[in-house]
Protein backbone atom coordinates (compact mmCIF):
# COMPACT_ATOMS: atom_id res chain seq x y z
CA UNK A 1 0.00 0.00 0.00
CA UNK A 2 1.22 3.24 -0.68
CA UNK A 3 -0.80 5.45 0.90
CA UNK A 4 0.66 8.45 2.55
CA UNK A 5 -0.65 7.25 5.85
CA UNK A 6 -0.84 3.75 7.11
CA UNK A 7 -4.32 2.66 6.75
CA UNK A 8 -5.92 0.92 9.85
CA UNK A 9 -7.57 -2.31 9.91
CA UNK A 10 -11.34 -1.02 10.30
CA UNK A 11 -12.76 0.45 7.05
CA UNK A 12 -14.15 3.67 6.46
CA UNK A 13 -16.44 2.73 4.02
CA UNK A 14 -17.91 -0.71 4.14
CA UNK A 15 -20.41 -2.29 1.01
CA UNK A 16 -21.93 -5.25 1.20
CA UNK A 17 -24.53 -6.77 -1.48
CA UNK A 18 -25.37 -2.69 -1.87
CA UNK A 19 -28.08 -2.61 -4.29
CA UNK A 20 -30.25 0.11 -5.69
CA UNK A 21 -33.33 -0.16 -8.16
CA UNK A 22 -35.36 2.80 -9.39
CA UNK A 23 -39.21 2.20 -10.40
CA UNK A 24 -39.06 3.52 -14.09
CA UNK A 25 -42.05 3.69 -16.28
CA UNK A 26 -42.95 0.44 -17.01
CA UNK A 27 -40.41 -1.65 -14.90
CA UNK A 28 -37.28 -0.95 -13.27
CA UNK A 29 -33.58 -0.14 -13.15
CA UNK A 30 -30.95 -1.76 -11.52
CA UNK A 31 -28.98 0.87 -11.35
CA UNK A 32 -26.39 -1.41 -8.55
CA UNK A 33 -26.11 -4.65 -8.28
CA UNK A 34 -24.65 -6.74 -5.35
CA UNK A 35 -21.99 -3.91 -4.83
CA UNK A 36 -18.73 -4.95 -2.79
CA UNK A 37 -15.95 -2.91 -1.71
CA UNK A 38 -14.08 -2.20 1.49
CA UNK A 39 -12.24 1.64 1.75
CA UNK A 40 -9.94 2.02 4.42
CA UNK A 41 -8.84 5.06 5.93
CA UNK A 42 -6.58 7.42 3.74
CA UNK A 43 -6.86 5.95 0.31
CA UNK A 44 -7.96 7.39 -3.31
CA UNK A 45 -10.63 5.32 -4.65
CA UNK A 46 -11.85 5.80 -8.29
CA UNK A 47 -14.88 4.22 -9.70
CA UNK A 48 -14.68 4.33 -13.46
CA UNK A 49 -17.34 3.20 -15.99
CA UNK A 50 -19.26 3.89 -18.32
CA UNK A 51 -22.77 6.06 -18.25
CA UNK A 52 -25.36 4.00 -16.06
CA UNK A 53 -23.10 1.93 -14.32
CA UNK A 54 -23.88 3.27 -10.87
CA UNK A 55 -20.72 5.07 -10.34
CA UNK A 56 -22.54 8.18 -9.21
CA UNK A 57 -25.46 6.33 -6.88
CA UNK A 58 -22.97 4.51 -5.37
CA UNK A 59 -21.45 7.36 -4.14
CA UNK A 60 -24.56 9.36 -3.44
CA UNK A 61 -25.68 6.76 -1.41
CA UNK A 62 -22.51 6.56 0.40
CA UNK A 63 -23.25 10.26 1.18
CA UNK A 64 -27.41 9.41 2.10
CA UNK A 65 -28.63 11.19 -0.50
CA UNK A 66 -30.49 8.56 -1.49
CA UNK A 67 -31.05 4.95 0.36
CA UNK A 68 -30.17 1.69 -1.15
CA UNK A 69 -32.80 -0.87 -1.83
CA UNK A 70 -30.88 -3.48 -0.43
CA UNK A 71 -27.51 -4.84 1.29
CA UNK A 72 -25.29 -2.72 3.59
CA UNK A 73 -23.26 0.18 3.79
CA UNK A 74 -21.16 1.24 6.47
CA UNK A 75 -19.63 5.02 6.54
CA UNK A 76 -17.32 6.24 9.23
CA UNK A 77 -18.05 3.53 11.28
CA UNK A 78 -21.91 4.10 11.11
CA UNK A 79 -25.18 4.85 9.17
CA UNK A 80 -24.85 6.88 6.41
CA UNK A 81 -27.20 9.05 7.41
CA UNK A 82 -25.27 9.64 10.71
CA UNK A 83 -22.25 10.04 8.96
CA UNK A 84 -23.60 12.93 6.77
CA UNK A 85 -25.63 14.20 10.15
CA UNK A 86 -22.27 13.78 11.69
CA UNK A 87 -20.67 16.09 8.44
CA UNK A 88 -18.29 13.39 7.61
CA UNK A 89 -17.43 13.96 3.97
CA UNK A 90 -16.78 16.75 1.82
CA UNK A 91 -18.91 16.57 -1.45
CA UNK A 92 -17.94 17.93 -4.71
CA UNK A 93 -20.28 17.93 -7.47
CA UNK A 94 -19.96 17.68 -11.40
CA UNK A 95 -21.14 21.65 -11.16
CA UNK A 96 -19.07 23.78 -8.73
CA UNK A 97 -22.77 24.67 -7.56
CA UNK A 98 -21.58 28.13 -6.17
CA UNK A 99 -23.68 30.55 -4.90
CA UNK A 100 -23.61 33.10 -7.34
CA UNK A 101 -24.28 35.78 -4.88
CA UNK A 102 -21.21 34.94 -2.36
CA UNK A 103 -18.49 36.23 -3.31
CA UNK A 104 -15.37 33.34 -3.42
CA UNK A 105 -14.32 33.67 0.42
CA UNK A 106 -17.84 33.85 1.02
CA UNK A 107 -18.82 30.47 -0.81
CA UNK A 108 -16.28 28.91 0.93
CA UNK A 109 -17.16 30.28 4.12
CA UNK A 110 -20.66 28.51 3.48
CA UNK A 111 -20.27 25.43 5.33
CA UNK A 112 -19.04 27.27 8.24
CA UNK A 113 -21.91 29.41 8.24
CA UNK A 114 -24.65 26.99 8.19
CA UNK A 115 -22.82 24.82 10.92
CA UNK A 116 -22.49 27.73 13.13
CA UNK A 117 -18.10 27.53 13.71
CA UNK A 118 -17.61 30.79 15.71
CA UNK A 119 -17.24 33.63 13.27
CA UNK A 120 -13.79 34.45 14.45
CA UNK A 121 -12.73 31.29 12.41
CA UNK A 122 -14.75 31.47 9.70
CA UNK A 123 -12.28 34.21 7.71
CA UNK A 124 -9.18 32.79 8.63
CA UNK A 125 -10.22 29.09 7.90
CA UNK A 126 -11.16 29.79 4.89
CA UNK A 127 -8.64 32.14 3.19
CA UNK A 128 -6.47 29.11 4.67
CA UNK A 129 -8.31 26.60 2.33
CA UNK A 130 -7.96 29.22 -0.46
CA UNK A 131 -4.47 29.47 -0.15
CA UNK A 132 -4.43 25.82 -0.72
CA UNK A 133 -6.04 25.72 -3.80
CA UNK A 134 -4.33 28.54 -4.78
CA UNK A 135 -6.85 31.50 -5.00
CA UNK A 136 -6.21 33.55 -2.31
CA UNK A 137 -5.93 36.22 -4.46
CA UNK A 138 -9.62 36.00 -5.92
CA UNK A 139 -11.59 36.11 -2.56
CA UNK A 140 -13.22 39.46 -3.39
CA UNK A 141 -14.50 37.76 -7.23
CA UNK A 142 -17.81 36.75 -7.65
CA UNK A 143 -17.97 33.48 -9.51
CA UNK A 144 -18.93 34.28 -12.75
CA UNK A 145 -15.69 36.33 -12.78
CA UNK A 146 -14.04 33.11 -12.57
CA UNK A 147 -13.05 29.94 -15.32
CA UNK A 148 -14.98 26.82 -15.29
CA UNK A 149 -11.92 25.22 -13.21
CA UNK A 150 -11.25 28.11 -10.77
CA UNK A 151 -14.51 27.60 -9.72
CA UNK A 152 -14.36 23.76 -9.24
CA UNK A 153 -10.95 24.74 -6.96
CA UNK A 154 -13.25 27.34 -5.34
CA UNK A 155 -16.19 23.82 -4.84
CA UNK A 156 -12.93 21.70 -3.44
CA UNK A 157 -12.23 24.79 -0.83
CA UNK A 158 -15.48 24.89 -0.14
CA UNK A 159 -15.79 20.96 1.12
CA UNK A 160 -12.73 21.06 2.43
CA UNK A 161 -13.42 24.09 5.03
CA UNK A 162 -15.08 22.04 7.64
CA UNK A 163 -12.63 19.65 7.59
CA UNK A 164 -14.26 16.32 7.34
CA UNK A 165 -12.58 13.06 7.43
CA UNK A 166 -13.79 12.18 3.72
CA UNK A 167 -13.94 13.60 0.13
CA UNK A 168 -16.43 12.18 -2.51
CA UNK A 169 -15.94 13.69 -5.98
CA UNK A 170 -18.92 13.11 -8.67
CA UNK A 171 -16.71 13.78 -11.63
CA UNK A 172 -15.55 17.27 -10.44
CA UNK A 173 -13.59 17.90 -13.55
CA UNK A 174 -15.42 16.41 -16.52
CA UNK A 175 -16.53 19.39 -17.49
CA UNK A 176 -13.11 21.03 -18.18
CA UNK A 177 -10.32 20.69 -20.35
CA UNK A 178 -7.56 18.09 -20.55
CA UNK A 179 -4.97 20.48 -19.66
CA UNK A 180 -7.08 22.50 -16.47
CA UNK A 181 -7.99 18.98 -15.93
CA UNK A 182 -3.97 18.05 -15.41
CA UNK A 183 -3.32 20.63 -13.49
CA UNK A 184 -6.39 19.98 -11.39
CA UNK A 185 -5.09 15.91 -10.88
CA UNK A 186 -1.59 17.00 -9.82
CA UNK A 187 -3.49 19.64 -7.43
CA UNK A 188 -5.57 17.58 -6.41
CA UNK A 189 -3.31 14.24 -5.15
CA UNK A 190 -1.03 17.13 -3.51
CA UNK A 191 -4.19 18.28 -1.54
CA UNK A 192 -5.02 14.28 -0.56
CA UNK A 193 -0.71 14.14 0.76
CA UNK A 194 -0.99 16.99 2.70
CA UNK A 195 -4.38 16.38 4.31
CA UNK A 196 -4.75 12.42 4.52
CA UNK A 197 -8.50 12.66 3.82
CA UNK A 198 -9.75 9.21 1.95
CA UNK A 199 -11.06 10.45 -1.40
CA UNK A 200 -13.67 8.55 -3.54
CA UNK A 201 -13.99 9.74 -6.68
CA UNK A 202 -15.99 9.15 -9.97
CA UNK A 203 -14.52 9.45 -13.17
CA UNK A 204 -14.77 8.41 -16.68
CA UNK A 205 -11.57 8.75 -17.81
CA UNK A 206 -8.98 6.10 -17.16
CA UNK A 207 -5.85 7.91 -17.29
CA UNK A 208 -7.40 10.35 -14.41
CA UNK A 209 -8.19 7.37 -12.43
CA UNK A 210 -4.90 5.48 -13.08
CA UNK A 211 -3.07 9.24 -12.17
CA UNK A 212 -4.64 9.75 -9.26
CA UNK A 213 -5.98 6.48 -6.89
CA UNK A 214 -4.13 3.95 -4.94
CA UNK A 215 -7.15 1.88 -6.11
CA UNK A 216 -9.53 1.65 -9.11
CA UNK A 217 -13.13 0.64 -8.72
CA UNK A 218 -14.03 -0.76 -12.14
CA UNK A 219 -17.78 -0.71 -12.99
CA UNK A 220 -20.45 -1.91 -15.80
CA UNK A 221 -23.54 -1.08 -16.83
CA UNK A 222 -26.83 -2.71 -17.25
CA UNK A 223 -26.87 -3.78 -14.35
CA UNK A 224 -24.53 -1.51 -12.80
CA UNK A 225 -22.33 -3.70 -10.39
CA UNK A 226 -18.44 -3.88 -9.48
CA UNK A 227 -16.66 -5.66 -12.39
CA UNK A 228 -13.24 -5.76 -10.57
CA UNK A 229 -10.82 -3.66 -8.63
CA UNK A 230 -7.22 -2.81 -9.97
CA UNK A 231 -4.39 -1.80 -6.89
CA UNK A 232 -2.31 0.68 -8.53
CA UNK A 233 1.49 0.46 -7.65
CA UNK A 234 2.60 3.35 -8.90
CA UNK A 235 4.51 5.40 -5.86
CA UNK A 236 3.76 8.00 -4.53
CA UNK A 237 4.38 11.22 -4.89
CA UNK A 238 3.34 11.31 -8.37
CA UNK A 239 4.06 13.92 -10.78
CA UNK A 240 3.88 14.19 -14.88
CA UNK A 241 6.42 11.73 -15.11
CA UNK A 242 4.40 8.76 -13.37
CA UNK A 243 2.30 9.34 -16.67
CA UNK A 244 5.10 8.01 -18.63
CA UNK A 245 6.09 4.86 -16.40
CA UNK A 246 5.64 1.32 -18.09
CA UNK A 247 3.54 0.27 -15.38
CA UNK A 248 0.55 3.61 -16.37
CA UNK A 249 -0.18 1.73 -19.02
CA UNK A 250 -0.21 -1.33 -17.83
CA UNK A 251 -2.88 -0.51 -14.99
CA UNK A 252 -4.70 1.22 -18.04
CA UNK A 253 -4.75 -1.66 -19.76
CA UNK A 254 -5.92 -3.83 -17.12
CA UNK A 255 -8.69 -1.06 -16.80
CA UNK A 256 -9.91 -1.18 -19.99
CA UNK A 257 -10.13 -4.89 -20.62
CA UNK A 258 -12.39 -5.11 -17.26
CA UNK A 259 -14.29 -2.43 -18.73
CA UNK A 260 -14.79 -4.87 -22.13
CA UNK A 261 -15.45 -7.77 -20.31
CA UNK A 262 -18.47 -5.68 -18.63
CA UNK A 263 -19.23 -4.82 -22.10
CA UNK A 264 -19.51 -8.50 -24.34
CA UNK B 1 0.74 24.26 -8.06
CA UNK B 2 -0.52 26.10 -11.04
CA UNK B 3 0.20 30.03 -11.18
CA UNK B 4 -3.52 31.31 -11.19
CA UNK B 5 -4.15 34.48 -13.71
CA UNK B 6 -3.58 37.62 -11.76
CA UNK B 7 -6.87 39.68 -11.05
CA UNK B 8 -6.74 41.96 -13.16
CA UNK B 9 -7.60 40.11 -16.46
CA UNK B 10 -10.85 39.14 -14.53
CA UNK B 11 -13.86 38.88 -17.31
CA UNK B 12 -15.88 42.16 -16.73
CA UNK B 13 -19.13 42.08 -18.92
CA UNK B 14 -18.96 44.72 -21.66
CA UNK B 15 -20.98 47.34 -21.46
CA UNK B 16 -24.08 47.23 -22.79
CA UNK B 17 -25.03 49.56 -25.60
CA UNK B 18 -26.77 52.28 -24.54
CA UNK B 19 -30.24 52.25 -25.40
CA UNK B 20 -30.24 56.58 -25.68
CA UNK B 21 -30.07 57.06 -29.11
CA UNK B 22 -32.88 54.72 -30.73
CA UNK B 23 -35.01 56.37 -27.89
CA UNK B 24 -33.89 59.46 -28.78
CA UNK B 25 -34.49 58.33 -32.33
CA UNK B 26 -38.16 57.76 -31.29
CA UNK B 27 -38.72 60.81 -29.11
CA UNK B 28 -37.84 62.86 -32.48
CA UNK B 29 -40.07 61.28 -34.85
CA UNK B 30 -43.03 61.80 -32.40
CA UNK B 31 -41.92 65.62 -32.67
CA UNK B 32 -42.06 65.73 -36.12
CA UNK B 33 -45.18 64.38 -36.32
CA UNK B 34 -46.75 65.93 -33.58
CA UNK B 35 -47.48 69.50 -35.79
CA UNK B 36 -49.41 67.62 -38.28
CA UNK B 37 -51.09 64.98 -36.04
CA UNK B 38 -52.31 68.13 -33.77
CA UNK B 39 -53.47 70.62 -36.93
CA UNK B 40 -55.31 67.65 -38.05
CA UNK B 41 -56.41 66.16 -34.83
CA UNK B 42 -58.05 69.73 -33.93
CA UNK B 43 -59.24 71.58 -37.29
CA UNK B 44 -62.09 69.37 -37.69
CA UNK B 45 -63.19 70.73 -33.93
CA UNK B 46 -62.20 74.35 -35.38
CA UNK B 47 -64.40 74.32 -38.42
CA UNK B 48 -67.65 73.48 -36.61
CA UNK B 49 -66.90 76.30 -34.20
CA UNK B 50 -66.10 78.72 -37.04
CA UNK B 51 -68.85 77.48 -38.80
CA UNK B 52 -71.74 77.54 -35.83
CA UNK B 53 -70.40 81.55 -35.86
CA UNK B 54 -68.20 81.48 -32.70
CA UNK B 55 -65.65 84.41 -32.55
CA UNK B 56 -62.00 82.59 -32.18
CA UNK B 57 -60.53 85.34 -33.24
CA UNK B 58 -59.22 83.61 -35.79
CA UNK B 59 -59.94 83.04 -40.07
CA UNK B 60 -59.44 79.70 -40.96
CA UNK B 61 -60.01 75.96 -39.32
CA UNK B 62 -56.30 75.37 -40.05
CA UNK B 63 -55.22 78.39 -38.28
CA UNK B 64 -57.55 78.08 -35.87
CA UNK B 65 -56.71 74.38 -34.81
CA UNK B 66 -54.26 75.97 -32.11
CA UNK B 67 -56.51 78.20 -30.28
CA UNK B 68 -59.53 75.82 -29.49
CA UNK B 69 -60.68 75.82 -25.91
CA UNK B 70 -60.56 72.15 -25.54
CA UNK B 71 -58.52 70.82 -28.04
CA UNK B 72 -58.11 66.97 -28.90
CA UNK B 73 -54.14 67.68 -28.85
CA UNK B 74 -53.24 71.09 -27.17
CA UNK B 75 -50.83 73.40 -29.42
CA UNK B 76 -47.16 73.89 -27.59
CA UNK B 77 -48.77 77.36 -26.00
CA UNK B 78 -51.54 75.61 -24.36
CA UNK B 79 -49.15 72.63 -23.15
CA UNK B 80 -46.69 75.62 -22.00
CA UNK B 81 -49.53 77.23 -19.81
CA UNK B 82 -51.63 74.05 -18.49
CA UNK B 83 -48.10 73.40 -17.28
CA UNK B 84 -47.29 76.14 -15.35
CA UNK B 85 -51.08 76.67 -13.81
CA UNK B 86 -51.16 73.19 -12.90
CA UNK B 87 -47.33 72.91 -11.49
CA UNK B 88 -47.14 75.98 -9.58
CA UNK B 89 -46.71 76.00 -7.04
CA UNK B 90 -46.34 72.78 -6.85
CA UNK B 91 -47.13 71.90 -3.29
CA UNK B 92 -50.92 73.78 -3.78
CA UNK B 93 -53.98 70.92 -3.11
CA UNK B 94 -54.64 71.83 -6.70
CA UNK B 95 -51.53 71.18 -8.58
CA UNK B 96 -50.59 68.19 -10.04
CA UNK B 97 -46.88 67.48 -8.80
CA UNK B 98 -48.55 67.06 -4.89
CA UNK B 99 -51.47 65.40 -6.58
CA UNK B 100 -48.64 63.08 -7.96
CA UNK B 101 -46.83 62.52 -4.54
CA UNK B 102 -49.91 61.50 -3.34
CA UNK B 103 -50.69 59.08 -5.24
CA UNK B 104 -46.91 57.75 -5.65
CA UNK B 105 -47.41 57.54 -1.60
CA UNK B 106 -50.31 55.26 -1.99
CA UNK B 107 -48.89 53.09 -4.74
CA UNK B 108 -45.65 52.45 -2.54
CA UNK B 109 -47.92 51.62 0.16
CA UNK B 110 -49.73 49.41 -1.66
CA UNK B 111 -46.43 47.85 -3.32
CA UNK B 112 -44.95 47.75 0.03
CA UNK B 113 -47.99 45.83 1.43
CA UNK B 114 -48.70 43.79 -1.63
CA UNK B 115 -44.58 42.54 -0.69
CA UNK B 116 -45.33 41.32 2.34
CA UNK B 117 -48.34 39.78 1.47
CA UNK B 118 -46.69 38.34 -1.88
CA UNK B 119 -43.59 36.86 0.42
CA UNK B 120 -46.19 35.40 2.92
CA UNK B 121 -48.07 33.74 -0.08
CA UNK B 122 -44.67 32.72 -1.60
CA UNK B 123 -43.57 30.99 0.89
CA UNK B 124 -46.66 28.90 1.74
CA UNK B 125 -46.92 28.12 -2.00
CA UNK B 126 -43.31 26.63 -2.19
CA UNK B 127 -43.67 24.71 1.12
CA UNK B 128 -47.17 23.28 0.63
CA UNK B 129 -48.66 21.08 -2.37
CA UNK B 130 -51.64 21.13 -1.16
CA UNK B 131 -51.78 24.99 0.22
CA UNK B 132 -50.94 25.43 -3.52
CA UNK B 133 -53.41 23.45 -5.30
CA UNK B 134 -56.01 24.67 -2.74
CA UNK B 135 -55.24 28.53 -3.11
CA UNK B 136 -53.93 29.10 -6.38
CA UNK B 137 -57.31 28.73 -8.59
CA UNK B 138 -58.83 31.27 -5.69
CA UNK B 139 -55.63 33.80 -6.31
CA UNK B 140 -55.70 33.44 -10.08
CA UNK B 141 -59.93 34.50 -9.50
CA UNK B 142 -59.03 36.97 -7.35
CA UNK B 143 -57.09 39.03 -10.34
CA UNK B 144 -60.31 38.57 -12.80
CA UNK B 145 -62.33 40.64 -10.88
CA UNK B 146 -62.33 44.15 -12.75
CA UNK B 147 -60.45 46.42 -10.04
CA UNK B 148 -62.83 49.47 -11.45
CA UNK B 149 -66.25 47.05 -9.71
CA UNK B 150 -64.05 46.46 -6.86
CA UNK B 151 -62.62 49.59 -5.57
CA UNK B 152 -65.90 51.18 -4.49
CA UNK B 153 -67.10 48.39 -2.65
CA UNK B 154 -63.72 48.20 -1.21
CA UNK B 155 -64.01 51.69 0.03
CA UNK B 156 -67.46 51.14 1.22
CA UNK B 157 -66.48 47.88 3.32
CA UNK B 158 -63.08 49.42 4.72
CA UNK B 159 -64.98 52.63 5.16
CA UNK B 160 -67.14 51.32 7.63
CA UNK B 161 -63.96 50.24 9.85
CA UNK B 162 -62.53 53.88 9.67
CA UNK B 163 -60.36 52.98 7.78
CA UNK B 164 -60.35 56.01 4.75
CA UNK B 165 -58.11 58.48 2.89
CA UNK B 166 -55.05 57.41 1.84
CA UNK B 167 -55.45 53.48 2.73
CA UNK B 168 -58.11 52.16 1.07
CA UNK B 169 -56.29 53.72 -2.03
CA UNK B 170 -52.71 51.80 -1.30
CA UNK B 171 -55.11 48.23 -0.41
CA UNK B 172 -56.84 48.18 -3.75
CA UNK B 173 -53.02 48.58 -5.17
CA UNK B 174 -51.67 46.07 -2.84
CA UNK B 175 -54.62 43.98 -4.48
CA UNK B 176 -53.69 44.36 -8.07
CA UNK B 177 -49.52 44.11 -7.32
CA UNK B 178 -49.50 41.23 -5.02
CA UNK B 179 -49.92 38.83 -7.75
CA UNK B 180 -47.15 39.45 -9.54
CA UNK B 181 -44.88 39.23 -6.79
CA UNK B 182 -46.39 36.09 -5.17
CA UNK B 183 -45.68 34.14 -8.39
CA UNK B 184 -42.82 35.91 -9.20
CA UNK B 185 -41.23 35.06 -5.70
CA UNK B 186 -42.61 31.11 -5.80
CA UNK B 187 -40.94 31.26 -8.68
CA UNK B 188 -37.67 32.34 -6.98
CA UNK B 189 -37.75 30.80 -4.12
CA UNK B 190 -37.99 27.32 -6.57
CA UNK B 191 -35.12 28.14 -8.26
CA UNK B 192 -31.94 26.90 -6.86
CA UNK B 193 -30.14 23.66 -8.36
CA UNK B 194 -30.89 20.43 -7.31
CA UNK B 195 -27.14 20.34 -6.55
CA UNK B 196 -27.63 23.31 -4.54
CA UNK B 197 -30.10 21.70 -2.17
CA UNK B 198 -28.19 18.78 -2.56
CA UNK B 199 -25.41 20.64 -0.91
CA UNK B 200 -27.12 22.10 2.05
CA UNK B 201 -28.15 18.75 2.40
CA UNK B 202 -24.56 17.53 2.77
CA UNK B 203 -24.07 19.83 5.09
CA UNK B 204 -27.21 18.86 7.29
CA UNK B 205 -28.47 22.36 7.01
CA UNK B 206 -31.93 23.55 8.22
CA UNK B 207 -34.98 24.17 5.95
CA UNK B 208 -34.90 27.36 7.89
CA UNK B 209 -31.01 27.83 6.55
CA UNK B 210 -31.72 26.08 3.23
CA UNK B 211 -34.27 28.78 2.86
CA UNK B 212 -32.53 31.87 4.09
CA UNK B 213 -29.18 30.98 2.95
CA UNK B 214 -30.19 29.98 -0.13
CA UNK B 215 -33.76 29.83 -1.94
CA UNK B 216 -34.24 33.30 -0.40
CA UNK B 217 -31.07 35.29 -2.45
CA UNK B 218 -32.13 33.07 -5.49
CA UNK B 219 -35.24 34.39 -5.53
CA UNK B 220 -34.65 38.00 -5.41
CA UNK B 221 -33.43 38.76 -9.47
CA UNK B 222 -37.13 37.37 -9.36
CA UNK B 223 -38.60 39.13 -6.99
CA UNK B 224 -37.34 42.77 -8.43
CA UNK B 225 -38.33 41.31 -11.58
CA UNK B 226 -41.99 41.34 -10.27
CA UNK B 227 -42.42 44.21 -8.66
CA UNK B 228 -41.48 46.28 -11.86
CA UNK B 229 -44.50 44.54 -13.27
CA UNK B 230 -46.35 45.29 -9.66
CA UNK B 231 -45.40 48.87 -9.45
CA UNK B 232 -46.96 49.94 -13.30
CA UNK B 233 -50.13 47.39 -12.02
CA UNK B 234 -50.31 49.37 -8.64
CA UNK B 235 -49.89 52.58 -10.19
CA UNK B 236 -53.19 51.81 -12.39
CA UNK B 237 -54.77 50.74 -8.95
CA UNK B 238 -54.42 53.89 -6.92
CA UNK B 239 -55.46 55.97 -9.69
CA UNK B 240 -58.56 54.09 -10.42
CA UNK B 241 -58.85 53.77 -6.85
CA UNK B 242 -58.88 57.63 -6.80
CA UNK B 243 -61.25 58.07 -9.45
CA UNK B 244 -63.86 55.27 -8.87
CA UNK B 245 -64.06 56.52 -4.74
CA UNK B 246 -64.92 59.41 -2.90
CA UNK B 247 -61.10 61.16 -2.91
CA UNK B 248 -59.76 64.94 -1.99
CA UNK B 249 -56.71 64.19 -3.36
CA UNK B 250 -54.71 62.27 -6.18
CA UNK B 251 -53.73 62.37 -10.03
CA UNK B 252 -57.36 60.32 -10.10
CA UNK B 253 -59.38 63.09 -8.54
CA UNK B 254 -58.16 65.69 -10.82
CA UNK B 255 -58.49 63.12 -13.69
CA UNK B 256 -61.92 62.71 -12.58
CA UNK B 257 -62.68 66.61 -11.55
CA UNK B 258 -61.32 67.54 -14.89
CA UNK B 259 -62.92 64.95 -17.16
CA UNK B 260 -66.22 66.36 -16.01
CA UNK B 261 -65.22 69.81 -17.30
CA UNK B 262 -63.61 68.68 -20.23
CA UNK B 263 -60.96 70.08 -19.87
CA UNK B 264 -58.73 68.49 -22.02
CA UNK B 265 -55.22 70.75 -22.26
CA UNK B 266 -55.48 69.47 -17.82
CA UNK B 267 -55.85 66.23 -18.93
CA UNK B 268 -52.95 65.86 -20.86
CA UNK B 269 -50.73 67.31 -18.15
CA UNK B 270 -52.42 65.29 -16.06
CA UNK B 271 -51.47 61.93 -17.97
CA UNK B 272 -48.05 62.94 -18.85
CA UNK B 273 -47.44 63.57 -14.72
CA UNK B 274 -48.99 59.76 -14.45
CA UNK B 275 -46.67 58.42 -16.90
CA UNK B 276 -43.81 60.18 -15.47
CA UNK B 277 -44.27 58.92 -12.11
CA UNK B 278 -44.61 55.40 -13.45
CA UNK B 279 -41.28 55.89 -14.83
CA UNK B 280 -40.12 57.27 -11.51
CA UNK B 281 -41.39 54.69 -9.53
CA UNK B 282 -39.58 51.88 -11.92
CA UNK B 283 -36.73 53.64 -11.86
CA UNK B 284 -36.67 53.42 -8.27
CA UNK B 285 -37.03 50.11 -7.66
CA UNK B 286 -34.25 49.46 -10.15
CA UNK B 287 -32.11 51.42 -8.02
CA UNK B 288 -33.01 49.74 -5.27
CA UNK B 289 -32.06 46.30 -7.52
CA UNK B 290 -28.68 47.05 -8.24
CA UNK B 291 -28.05 48.31 -4.63
CA UNK B 292 -29.12 44.59 -3.62
CA UNK B 293 -27.91 42.18 -6.60
CA UNK B 294 -24.57 43.64 -6.89
CA UNK B 295 -23.27 40.46 -7.28
CA UNK B 296 -24.59 39.96 -10.48
CA UNK B 297 -22.64 40.66 -13.64
CA UNK B 298 -23.89 43.52 -15.40
CA UNK B 299 -26.17 42.82 -17.96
Amino acid sequence: MTAPRSPSDTPIVSVRDLSMIFPTPGGQTVALQDANLQIMPGEFISLIGPSGCGKTTLLRLMADLIQPTGGELLVNGGTPRKARENRAYGYVFQAPALMEWRNVLNNVKLPLDVMNTPKAQRDSRAREMLKLVGLEKFERSYPWQLSGGMQQRVSIARALAFDPAMLFMDEPFGALDEITRENLNLELLRLWRETGKTVVFVTHSISEAVFLSTRVVVMTARPGKIEGIVDIGLPHPRSDDSREDPRFFEYATQIRELLKKGHS
Amino acid sequence: MTTAPTPTTLPRAARRPSNLFPMLGVALAALVLYWPLMLWANSGQAARSLASGADLGCKTALACATQLRNPVIPAPGQFASGFTSLSVPPLAPTSAPYNALVTGGETLLGLALASVLGLVLATLLVRSRSFERATLPWLVASQTVPIVALAPMLAVLLGQYGVQGFLPKAIIAAYIAFFPIAIGMAQGLRSPDPLQLDLMRTYRASPAQVFGLLQVPASLPYLFTSLKVAATAALVGSIVAEISTISFSGLGKMLAENSRASDTVALWVIMIYGAALGIVLVALIGGLERLVTRWRPPA
